[in-house]
């Protein structure tokens, strides 16, 4: 789907592996059992480990880097839920789904050529259950 | 691309040393409650490690001498987060629900980075605390943040602050 305005964003798609989750604690610091440690994590509600809620929205972020480039960087913007965990063995796909676009905030009227383009977004596992979803906005224009 | 103006990064600050058993447990933190800064490092080996754990091989980052010159904009926001939380003490089942990131100006590879965050919200709901974490962060030595963000981490209800 398109919205008038609002160019579209290619999704992207990863699978996520128990050593893809063990290279992102290391990376990140972040070792929480949950992640890290399988005989702890089988004791626990959600009976395994699972990825961490950054890994995912990392995801978010590279697909939308991927489409908007310094922009991005720069001008990004991400609000999500984390709804349900990722677990080692799914495939998740990131999609956004174009909403509109809007002058930037503050702004009431046309001063510039910046608008903010809007997306809602998610990331699914193979079952098509949403582990993440929220908006994403992006500042785009020549006074970038 | 349009930048903080920062100049180029000190190294040399120490971190905070805390230790487990003396880290106040983030559902017992009151709202308005300020942490302590936490200062980091994102060096061009931090970045790599990032880019691999995350499968990100795109071109957007630029190229500096020793691989990307920019630092992915969640990687600051990742790192901020773990710098910050390293000093509270997260209680087992504690949960992080939600996340809001705004990236205002691109991290060069190598810049020491400064953090701060508050507690912003505190609510309790069924036997657990909800509470979103405000941070914002950025070079150490500018007053312009790089990226700002709230949290929200939900945790069993810990004990009655003192």
């Amino acid at each position: 789907m398109s919205a008038e305005g609002v160019p579209g964003v290619p999704p992207l798609s990863r699978r996520v592996t128990q050593e893809g989750i063990r290279r992102y604690a290391e990376a990140s610091g972040d070792y929480n059992p949950i992640h890290v440690d399988e005989e702890y994590a089988r004791t626990t509600p959600f009976g395994g480990t699972i990825a961490h809620g950054m890994l995912v929205l990392a995801y978010l972020s590279e697909m939308m880097a991927a489409a908007f480039g310094d922009d991005w960087l720069a001008g990004g913007r991400l609000k999500v839920r984390f709804r349900a965990p990722a677990r080692p063995g799914d495939t998740l796909t990131a999609r956004a789904e174009t909403r509109r676009a809007r002058l930037p905030d503050g702004q009431a009227r046309q001063v510039s050529d910046d608008r903010v383009l809007e997306y809602g977004i998610e990331c699914c596992n193979q079952r098509g259950e949403a582990l993440v979803s929220g908006t994403a906005e992006v500042v785009v224009g020549r006074s970038r | 691309m349009r930048t903080c103006g920062l100049k180029p990064a000190v190294f040399n600050r120490e971190t905070l040393a805390l230790t487990s058993s003396n880290l106040p447990n983030v559902a017992d933190l009151p709202r308005g409650y300020e942490l302590p800064a936490a200062y980091f490092r994102l060096g061009a080996d931090n970045v790599r490690r990032y880019l691999e754990a995350v499968e990100d091989h795109s071109s957007v980052y630029g190229q500096g001498p020793n691989g990307p010159a920019w630092v992915p904009p969640l990687a600051v926001a990742a790192l901020a987060l773990h710098a910050i939380l390293e000093q509270v003490r997260l209680p087992a089942g504690a949960l992080h629900a939600g996340q809001e990131v705004d990236f205002r100006c691109p991290v060069s590879v190598g810049a020491f980075m400064r953090s701060r965050a508050r507690v912003a919200q505190r609510s309790e709901m069924r036997g657990a605390v909800v509470s979103v974490i405000e941070f914002e962060v950025g070079e150490d030595g500018s007053s312009t943040p790089a990226v700002v963000g709230r949290a929200t981490v939900i945790a069993p209800r810990g004990e009655a602050p003192s």
